[in-house]
């Protein structure tokens, strides 16, 4: 207990150096966790992006599909599999889908896409594309009505209303071809997913591709987002190894490296934030050990032993720490809850940030977990950052520090 | 109770070895009240530093109640600084941080005594060195003799054999050196601790009932007033 007194009236023997640690433990933590939330922000709107896009949560297909989305793999007994997956609770909302490529022409272009027959109900249960549309409406009839991007909408030149011919090749090899009206333009945050999806009903495409009644996936939202895994096993175990299950990770590989990447900047800036905190610390306490070496040598003389002396530094900065890490938590949790409301706008970078299929503003998501790791990386600082200037303190004999008087 | 043998002290000064103590032999016995004396530099507060385990010889021994300093751990010297020895040096002895009486407590803190006795025992030695009036007191609000006499307090309040004094009066005025001497005669009458001197200082050096001299490193005399 003496220790820490002395150690608490040491820090204010100083009072400006002490701030100036402080300050900047406290800067350092606020940056520790308003980035930890920004990224998981970000990542989390990354996620939901393309779950909810297009994605959800899980995909099922007959084998082979994902690897090639022809029209023959279409999903056998799907009427059989839909009625066996609507007694599982875990799932919340299905969607029915047919999913092939094509080519969208008009008397002046054509391009080649991804053509996602759906039934307009289901699919507002499943994705956000009807909360996307920023141009004409939704399905209104199944009457070869057609959404397409603002993207692809721009390209080729279309705007609500204009006529486009859908052309694909049908289950029994020949070429089946409709004539569609753009009824809807859609906008989503994912620039890639623009460029190459349009929407049409099920019922459409079911003449188009000649499939009858068939559909070829169908999508699901889970009703808990954390057990994804769980369900995806469980509807794998009860419809058998002719389909494939996959999970929105197994569907977007490339989400596992963006969450990755995310984790790795945040390693740099771990980094960078804890040598800045480190070096300073570092010098600021050696010139304070530099200061009270004759004391030093006095404690020593009158018997303190090296392990209490080492101790009673160490106290000081880890003291600091503390003091800094809740400062700096009660400032940088009311940022996070600030901008979690507000936004973050990232305008500048939104062409950058569309690619990774995310939107310009960026809400920063509280994570209390971060507070933890901003206490157990200060603390661990402040230990380590006094630990070399404490030593140097015990190697200097007690004569010299005397001499010093 | 401390016996020195063939002491040598050699420094290295940027290389250069500087020869403090130069083949040292001597004896104190329990309660004696010796000055050393001699001009600056030549080895006064080393020939202290090394009775007071502060540093190490460069050969020779010291025999401290018959235990050889050089086989103890440095835990085991900073015990032995604990429980046996007082320190007083020429300034800069209180812990600035703490009061007069927290200074003194601060001993008994490393010793463990339980903190209703080391409170009592604190101020009953401030009372007796007549500084109880400071006891709340930083040491930048006392004078440079009240600041000595609260080290001197806290050198004795554990009980130590020996208390080492290194020029204790050399930043004080004549009067309050004076005062200072007259605490440890008593100090020493009363309780036979040991006291063992440094100085310059004419005040320190009439009270000492023994006198030892260095020169250069080496003891040019030791009388003792008793034998006169
Ligand atoms: N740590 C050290 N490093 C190098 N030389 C030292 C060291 N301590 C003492 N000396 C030298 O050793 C000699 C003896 O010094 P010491 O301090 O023991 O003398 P002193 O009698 O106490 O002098 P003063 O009366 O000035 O206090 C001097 O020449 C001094 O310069
Ligand atoms: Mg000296």
């Amino acid at each position: 207990m003496i220790f820490l007194k002395i150690a608490w009236r040491n820090i204010w023997r100083n009072k400006k150096r002490s701030i100036i640690i402080l300050i900047s433990i406290v800067i350092g933590v606020i940056a520790i966790i308003f980035f930890e939330a920004l990224s998981v922000g970000f990542v989390n709107q990354m996620v939901n992006n393309q779950i909810g896009i297009h994605t959800a949560h899980i995909q099922i297909h007959k084998n082979g599909f994902n690897e090639e989305k022809l029209i023959q793999n279409y999903l056998p007994n799907s009427s059989k599999i839909l009625n066996e997956l609507r007694q599982l609770n875990e799932i919340k909302h299905m969607s029915q889908r047919i999913i092939s490529y094509g080519l969208i022409t008009t008397a002046e272009n054509s391009t080649g896409i991804l053509i996602a027959g759906v039934i307009p109900e289901e699919e507002k249960n499943v994705t956000k594309i009807s909360e996307f549309l920023i141009e004409g409406s939704y399905f209104l009839t199944n009457k070869k009505e057609i959404l397409i991007s603002k993207r692809l909408a721009k390209s080729m030149d279309l705007s609500i209303d204009d006529k486009v011919v859908l052309l694909a090749s049908r289950v029994d090899g020949k070429v089946g071809s409709e004539l569609f009206r753009v009824v809807g333009i859609f906008q989503t945050p994912n620039s890639v997913f623009d460029k190459s999806t349009i929407y049409i009903t099920l019922v459409d495409a079911q003449e188009v591709f000649g499939l009858n009644n068939n559909i070829s996936e169908i999508a699901i939202v889970s009703s808990n987002l954390n057990e994804v895994a769980k369900l995806k096993d469980k509807i794998a175990k009860i419809i058998g190894a002719e389909y494939e299950v996959l999970s929105y990770h197994d569907l977007i590989p490339t989400l596992v490296m963006q969450q990755e990447m995310t984790g790795n900047w945040m390693l740099i800036i771990y980094i960078i934030i804890g040598l800045a905190m480190i070096f300073g610390i570092i010098n600021t306490f050696l010139m304070s050990v530099f200061e009270r070496i004759n004391e030093f040598g006095v404690l020593k003389a009158i018997g303190m032993n090296e392990q209490k002396l080492l101790l009673m530094i160490v106290y000081e900065s880890l003291i600091l720490g503390i003091i800094g890490a809740i400062v700096g938590s009660i400032f940088g949790l009311s940022l996070v809850v600030y901008f979690s409301k507000v936004g973050l706008n990232f305008a500048l970078f939104s062409e950058g940030l569309s690619a990774w299929g995310i939107a310009a503003i960026i809400y920063p998501e509280i994570v209390f977990f971060s507070i933890i790791k901003a206490f157990l990386v200060v603390g661990s600082i402040s230990l380590l950052a006094s630990l070399y200037p404490a030593l140097k303190a015990l190697q200097l004999q007690p004569v010299k520090a005397i001499r010093y008087v | 109770m401390i016996k020195i043998e063939n002491l040598k002290k050699i420094y290295h000064d940027n290389g250069l070895p500087v020869k403090a103590l130069d083949n040292i032999s001597l004896e104190f016995q329990k309660g004696e009240f010796t000055v050393i004396a001699g001009s600056s530099g030549s080895g006064k507060t080393t020939l202290l530093n090394l009775i007071g385990a502060l540093d190490k010889p460069t050969e020779g021994k010291i025999l401290f109640e018959g235990e050889d300093l050089s086989l103890k751990s440095k835990s085991q010297l900073a015990e032995l600084r604990l429980y046996k020895l007082g320190f007083v040096f020429q300034a800069y002895n209180l812990i600035p941080v703490l009061t007069a009486i927290e200074n003194v407590e601060f001993t008994m803190i490393l010793m463990k005594i339980p903190e209703k006795e080391r409170r009592e025992r604190a101020y009953k030695i401030l009372e007796e060195l007549n500084v109880a009036n400071l006891a709340d007191k930083k040491p930048n609000e006392m004078s440079g003799g009240e600041q000595q006499r609260v080290a001197v307090a806290r050198a004795i309040v554990t009980n130590p054999s020996v208390v080492l004094a290194d020029e204790p009066t050399a930043n004080l005025d004549s009067h309050t050196g004076s005062q200072l001497m007259d605490l440890m005669e008593k100090l020493n009458r009363d309780r036979d601790i040991t006291f063992i001197f440094s100085t310059h200082d004419p005040i320190v050096i009439e009270r000492g009932r023994r006198h030892i001299t260095l020169r250069d490193g080496k003891v040019v005399s030791d009388t003792s007033k008793c034998l006169q």
